[in-house]
């Protein structure tokens, strides 16, 4: 009745991983999306968010300090991609990214103040901290001891800025 | 009219090539050239050349300022590969020409040889004005995209997408109209009606010399359908999603500057949502006692001695016959069970219900006689936990 990687499955969504196209499991959720909006529906009172690229729960109760740290990171670090004259999209799907490369564009950013009062970028140890939440939820994967590439999980947030920009201009008009 | 030698002009060109170029670069950002842009071109180039460009007529005068000559500018399109996009009303208007010229050719199908001759080289002409038209625009409208991607003039992101999105809804989307033969409007449409009229004519029609120009007619629109396709793909596959990647950049790149500006990540914007995670595993519940359980099995055990409090406690065996003969000694009696609690009392012995019950047993002795009376008393044993009401019983001796 339950596919094969049905367990894998709901172990990695609840321990709040991204799924995204890369792994197998993506796959069997694809072919049984409905099914698997409704068991997480009706199991465990969450929501299955779908996208063409990546599967992920949320439920009514939000990690919100650990979401603004990764959406903050995400737009210092596209922000410092673009003014280093590199695509930040193609940079975030093919590269790999070193600690101190990272860290780097942090330590060097205009965004100063913000970084400053941020715990989880305010320092290296502190950065590698939040590096390493994101990989418990499959945002980022580790390559070798301090080489990090992302998955297609980074869209989460990308999206989210994109949305802002929809959502202001329909308050201005 | 020209009174230069056609290989003096040529050379002319060739020598003077990077003067002429930078005129036409000033012509294409300003439509035409000002005096004063001419004559500090010249100034690097040398003014001596001047004159030539009169001569040659390379530069015309239109309004106390300059323009190339349309040939000329032409030519550094072509040699530049650098062409200005068209409107699409400009490539659309090849549908109407087009079209009139295949009428005209089809009413004068039986008519005069010479003109029909006529009519189908202008129509060759017009529909590889087209081909050339679309071919040129198309690289034009790459050229423009990848210029808008690369940002060499660092334009901010909301000019970015303005000028993305003006690409997009008035170039490239109408030019994919034209060409793309699901539409009504396509021009493409047309030229395969001219291809089905060519192929049958060039197998169809008395004269020789016509059947031949229908015959290259026909190979010349095959060519221009796979032409026109690749165009269509380039349009569709490569343009429209490159232009649309630039929209879509710099809307996050905006989006992204809203969302650190003014404390907004830390105050106004709330972030995506990500679940909450929980330390119980659905597939294990007892996780916790479970490893506990595991660790516990190779625990060293220390050996358990239980060292227990040994208090000596006198245990009241019945003497019966010690009590039968105090029994006898005090007959006869009113009160058995009065005696018996006194009995109990006097000699210290535990009062327990079990104690005095079994004292009580003396009764059913044969040596007794008993008689019962209509008299209650009370009896209260186990320091008051047992209260008893029992009859008065006479005994004597039989």
């Amino acid at each position: 009745m339950y596919p094969k990687e049905h367990k894998n499955i709901v172990t990695s969504l609840l321990e709040g991983k991204f799924i995204t196209v890369a792994e197998k499991q993506f796959e069997v959720i694809k072919n049984k999306e409905g099914f698997y909006i409704t068991f997480f529906e009706k199991s465990f009172g969450l929501e299955l968010l779908t996208n063409i690229e990546y599967y992920y729960l949320i439920s009514a109760e939000t990690n919100e300090n650990t979401s603004r740290d990764i959406s903050i990171f995400f737009a210092i670090l596209c922000e410092e991609l673009d003014k280093d004259n590199r695509n930040f999209m193609e940079e975030l799907n093919y590269s790999t990214f070193g600690l101190d490369e990272i860290f780097d564009y942090f330590q060097n950013s205009s965004r100063e103040a913000i970084i400053k009062i941020n715990k989880s970028l305010n320092s290296l140890d502190n950065l590698k901290g939040l590096l390493r939440t994101m990989m418990r939820r499959n945002i980022v994967v580790k390559q070798t001891e301090d080489s990090y590439t992302f998955t297609k999980a980074y869209k989460v947030f990308t999206e989210f800025a994109k949305e802002l920009v929809k959502k202001k201009e329909i308050e201005e008009n | 009219m020209i009174k230069s030698e056609p290989k003096t002009i040529v050379q002319y060109l060739a020598n003077h090539f990077d003067l002429l170029r930078e005129l036409f670069a000033i012509q294409v950002e300003n439509e035409l050239i000002e005096k004063e842009q001419l004559d500090n071109a010249l100034k690097e180039y040398g003014r001596d050349i001047e004159g030539m460009l009169y001569d040659h007529k390379i530069l015309k005068i239109q309004n106390e300022n300059f323009v190339l000559n349309e040939p000329y500018f032409k030519l550094f399109e072509f040699i530049l590969q650098e062409f200005k996009p068209l409107l699409p009303e400009e490539i659309s208007k090849y549908d109407t020409s087009i079209g009139t010229l295949f009428l005209k050719l089809k009413e004068n199908i039986e008519g005069d040889k010479n003109l029909l001759l006529n009519q189908l080289s202008a129509l060759s002409k017009e529909i590889d004005h087209f081909v050339n038209a679309v071919i040129n625009n198309t690289l034009s409208l790459l050229n423009e995209s990848r210029e808008l991607k690369a940002n060499r003039a660092k334009i901010d992101y909301q000019e970015k997408v303005q000028q993305a999105r003006f690409w997009i809804d008035h170039y490239i989307v109408p030019l994919n109209t034209i060409l793309d033969s699901n539409h009504a409007q396509s021009i493409y449409n047309t030229l395969l009606d001219i291809a089905r009229y060519a192929n049958g004519r060039r197998l169809d029609y008395s004269d020789e010399s016509i059947r031949r120009q229908f015959e290259k007619l026909y190979n010349f629109l095959k060519q221009v359908e796979k032409d026109i396709n690749q165009q269509s793909v380039l349009l569709t596959n490569e343009l429209l999603p490159l232009l649309e990647r630039i929209k879509t950049e710099s809307e996050i790149l905006t989006g992204i500057s809203f969302y650190l500006s003014n404390g907004n990540c830390y105050k106004k914007i709330k972030p995506p949502k990500l679940l909450v995670t929980s330390r119980n595993v659905v597939y294990n519940p007892f996780v916790y006692e479970k490893t506990k359980e595991y660790f516990e099995h190779f625990k060293e055990e220390t050996e358990i001695v239980l060292i227990e409090q040994f208090v000596e406690r006198k245990e009241w065996i019945f003497d019966k016959r010690l009590y039968k003969s105090k029994l006898d000694k005090s007959l006869p009696i009113n009160d058995f069970f009065g005696w018996c609690q006194a009995c109990l009392e006097g000699s210290g012995n535990d009062l327990s219900s079990d104690n005095f019950f079994m004292l009580t047993s003396l009764i059913f002795e044969p040596d007794y006689k008993v008689q019962s009376t209509q008299e209650q008393r009370v009896i209260t044993l186990q320091q008051g936990k047992s209260t008893y009401l029992m009859p008065k019983l006479k005994i004597s001796k039989k």
